[in-house]
């Protein structure tokens, strides 16, 4: 039996070479993928949300532990069926909206959600609603993260709303984030999610595709 | 002589443009914008096609910061010289562009209207000690695409005084500056008589965004003075450490002086910034963390190493309301700006990242700005040296109250503060019912929206402008609001 405990261990000091060749260890000794991913990483990082969200470590070990679970992540991937992989959390395709650039506070979202297993398609900035929907089409998202940092921009995040609902793509759940955004604003533009950090994005977008989730 | 903040020695200022060179001419900033990029080559700078990087040779660079001034005239609406930014000549301005207000009567944020707009002109007309106005926060009741040319609007048709202000989008420019040009002859006689700086935002790490590149191409077609502003979060897009955020912010600045030099030679350009922390627990950008106002004041004795004029971020708060937090972060940063001799410091009136402009800060604020300023005043001989006389008459008298030289020096030496800051002892405070500061402000503000007489706008000139906006904007014919304060 590998020492799942101390794989743990090491992802939580975000070291990649020993999480990667524990990884390989526990496979050539002829353990489950879907279980040294369970039991070696995503323990582990389920151990890295909770000491973030209180506060007992920070930013940089958050994403030094996502980073090392990615390289454990890099040799189970292809041994995972596509349905195992994609069970271990889901896709988001995630952008900052037309006419702004900013993308700071999106990034730390991306990095974050990573982190805690979900696939990450990131489209940058200035970002139309025919890429955002293009997007979610090629990759089969499960989510559609929306950053707009601009009181003038914000009002874009409606027509991606209205024109996913156009596409026929309302089985998609819509988060939105930025600091001109608000749960109400959310709420007003048909949005089913908003989030006021990158921590509580990663819980909303868990909530989303929880199989208990409220359907479209 | 003048009380300076000293914080570089010279020979690290020198090592730190250096490398600032180095990083220019070597790592270089990437452009993205295919048309920024190849207006940049034509302006003479290498760039690599498949990267979209430009480099800055050295000599370049130091050719521009010859070419930019060291000192520019400010002007009023109607053209008149207004002040200088130069030296170590001190200006307080409210901080500029807020998501949201607070509003006065519940205490609560919220979005912002024209009215709003409006009565914010008025009041910072009639301070003091805020030198000059800024777009501060954005109406919501206009189409989205011209409230960056609304507000400018709204400002200069409340307050006589130049304004700090910038584009929201990479069109904004030239509808602004056209606008800003009605008050003048021609477009020439708008660049010699300049009556508003421009914000130019580099996005950190060592790039000029679409938008970005643009506002500043446009703003040094226009002669219109820039201040290159950019954004550094220690330890998360910038080194953690003061000399390495220097150099990173250095090298920013100087790309969009080098570019707007090489637009147009002459063109004033702030070395500004709004380097700010990153908290590496809740994410946030504190530009009022303490290791965030050692670099403000880094550059700023950079930027006279180099004599160029500058501008920053100083002065507001992280806090969401006028607690003892935003007292105290407003304090220390107006003091520091003042001793490291900032020309234009944004500060005043906002709380909240940026995000949320008071009122009732800006009226503290501007008591704050007069005690940062005084406190940067000379020290000099005042009659006072040999001293001797002076304690003689004071040991025979046993005051100096009526002394000669007590007479002829206590006003213009001991400042009387206004109604924010509270000198009164216990009883009398109790006696006048226990003024809080929210109360207190609340009275400035009205006396101020009272004082207020700025004359209007001529009408053909206001109507001509109004036309501009509403068939320009993306709602042609929509109706604009009237001007008229909240109250
Ligand atoms: C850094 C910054 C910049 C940088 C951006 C660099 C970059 N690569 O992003 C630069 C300097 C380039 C810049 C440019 C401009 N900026 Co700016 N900028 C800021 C600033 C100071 C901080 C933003 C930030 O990065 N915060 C840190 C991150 C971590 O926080 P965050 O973005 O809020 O993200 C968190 C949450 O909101 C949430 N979240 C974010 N996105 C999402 C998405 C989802 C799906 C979810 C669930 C959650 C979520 O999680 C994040 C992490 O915790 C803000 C003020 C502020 N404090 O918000 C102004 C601010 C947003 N900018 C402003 C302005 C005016 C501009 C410019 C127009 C300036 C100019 N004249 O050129 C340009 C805009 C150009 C354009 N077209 O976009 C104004 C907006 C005004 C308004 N009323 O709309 C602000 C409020 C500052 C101000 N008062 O002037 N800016």
């Amino acid at each position: 039996m590998p020492d799942y405990a101390l794989m743990n261990q090491r992802v939580f000091e975000g070291d990649r070479e020993s999480v990667a060749e524990m990884t390989r260890a526990a496979l050539e000794a002829g353990r489950p993928p879907l279980e040294v991913l369970e039991d070696g990483l995503i323990a582990a990082m389920r151990v890295v949300g909770e000491d973030f969200k209180y506060n007992r470590i920070f930013v940089p070990e958050v994403l030094l532990a996502a980073r090392a679970m990615k390289a454990g992540m890099a040799v189970l991937q292809p041994l995972l069926t596509s349905s195992e992989g994609d069970s271990s959390a889901g896709t988001i395709v995630l952008g900052t909206v037309k006419g702004d650039l900013h993308d700071i506070g999106k990034n730390l979202v991306g990095m974050m959600a990573e982190g805690a297993g979900f696939q990450i398609v990131d489209l940058g900035t200035n970002t139309s609603a025919e890429e955002f929907i293009a997007a979610v089409r090629e990759h089969r998202a499960d989510i559609l993260g929306m950053s707009a940092l601009l009181t003038t921009t914000m009002v874009y995040m409606k027509t991606v709303v209205d024109e996913m609902r156009a596409a026929g793509l309302e089985h998609v759940r819509i988060c939105v984030g930025g600091a001109p955004i608000s749960q109400a604003y959310a709420d007003e533009i048909g949005a089913h999610g908003y989030a006021a950090d990158a921590g509580s994005a990663v819980q909303l977008f868990k909530r989303l595709v929880a199989p208990s989730a409220p359907p479209a | 002589m003048r009380p300076h903040l000293k914080m570089l020695e010279r020979s690290l200022i020198e090592r730190i443009l250096d490398e600032t060179f180095t990083v220019l001419e070597s790592t270089g900033i990437l452009i993205d914008s295919p048309a920024g990029f190849e207006r940049l080559r034509e302006l003479g700078l290498p760039g690599d096609d498949a990267t979209r990087r430009v480099t800055f040779p050295r000599s370049t660079v130091e050719r521009a910061i010859a070419d930019a001034p060291s000192a520019f005239t400010l002007f009023d609406r109607s053209g008149e010289p207004f002040t200088e930014l130069a030296g170590d000549r001190v200006h307080f301005v409210p901080a500029s562009s807020a998501l949201r207000i607070l509003d006065r009567s519940s205490g609560e944020p919220r979005d912002a209207t024209s009215a709003d707009f409006v009565e914010y002109a008025r009041v910072a007309d009639r301070l003091a000690h805020i030198a000059y106005l800024s777009t501060a926060f954005i109406p919501k009741d206009v189409p989205s695409d011209i409230a960056d040319g609304w507000r400018l609007y709204l400002a200069l048709a409340t307050s006589e005084k130049p304004v700090v202000s910038g584009a929201f989008t990479s069109h904004g420019v030239p509808r602004m500056a056209e606008m800003m040009s009605l008050f003048r002859r021609d477009r020439e006689d708008l660049a010699a008589r300049p009556n508003s700086i421009f914000t130019c935002c580099p996005s950190t790490p060592l790039r000029w965004a679409e938008d970005a590149i643009q506002n500043l191409l446009d703003c040094a077609g226009w002669g219109i003075p820039i201040e290159v502003v950019p954004v550094l979060l220690l330890g998360m897009i910038s080194p953690a450490t003061t000399v390495g955020a220097l150099v990173l912010h250095s090298a920013e600045v100087l790309s969009g002086l080098t570019i707007a030099q090489l637009v147009r030679p002459g063109t004033p350009v702030l070395f500004g910034g709004a380097p700010a922390s990153f908290h590496m627990q809740l994410m946030t950008n504190p530009m009022t963390a303490v290791e965030a106002l050692q670099v403000y004041c880094g550059y700023a004795a950079i930027a006279k190493h180099l004599g160029l004029p500058c501008q920053a971020y100083m002065g507001l708060s992280d806090s969401k309301l006028n607690d003892p937090q935003a007292g105290a972060e407003s304090g220390m940063g107006m003091l520091l700006a003042a001793l490291a001799g900032f020309n234009s410091v944004s500060g005043p009136g906002m709380l909240d990242y940026v995000n949320c402009f008071s009122l009732e800060k800006l009226v503290f604020d501007d008591e704050l700005a007069a005690h940062a300023l005084r406190f940067t005043r000379p020290v000099e001989v005042k009659d006072d040296l040999p001293t001797r006389p002076l304690l003689d008459e004071l040991l025979r008298e046993n005051h100096l109250l009526t002394a000669e030289h007590t007479l002829e020096r206590w006003p213009e030496e001991l400042y009387l503060p206004g109604p924010m800051i509270d000198r009164t002892n216990w009883e009398q405070w109790d006696l006048q019912g226990r003024p809080d500061s929210t109360a207190r402000a609340g009275e400035l503000i009205e006396t101020a929206l009272e004082d207020y007489d700025v004359p209007p706008l001529d009408p053909a000139l206001d109507a001509e402008i109004r036309r501009l906006f509403s068939s320009t904007c993306n709602e042609p014919g929509v109706e604009l609001p009237a001007l008229v304060e909240r109250r």
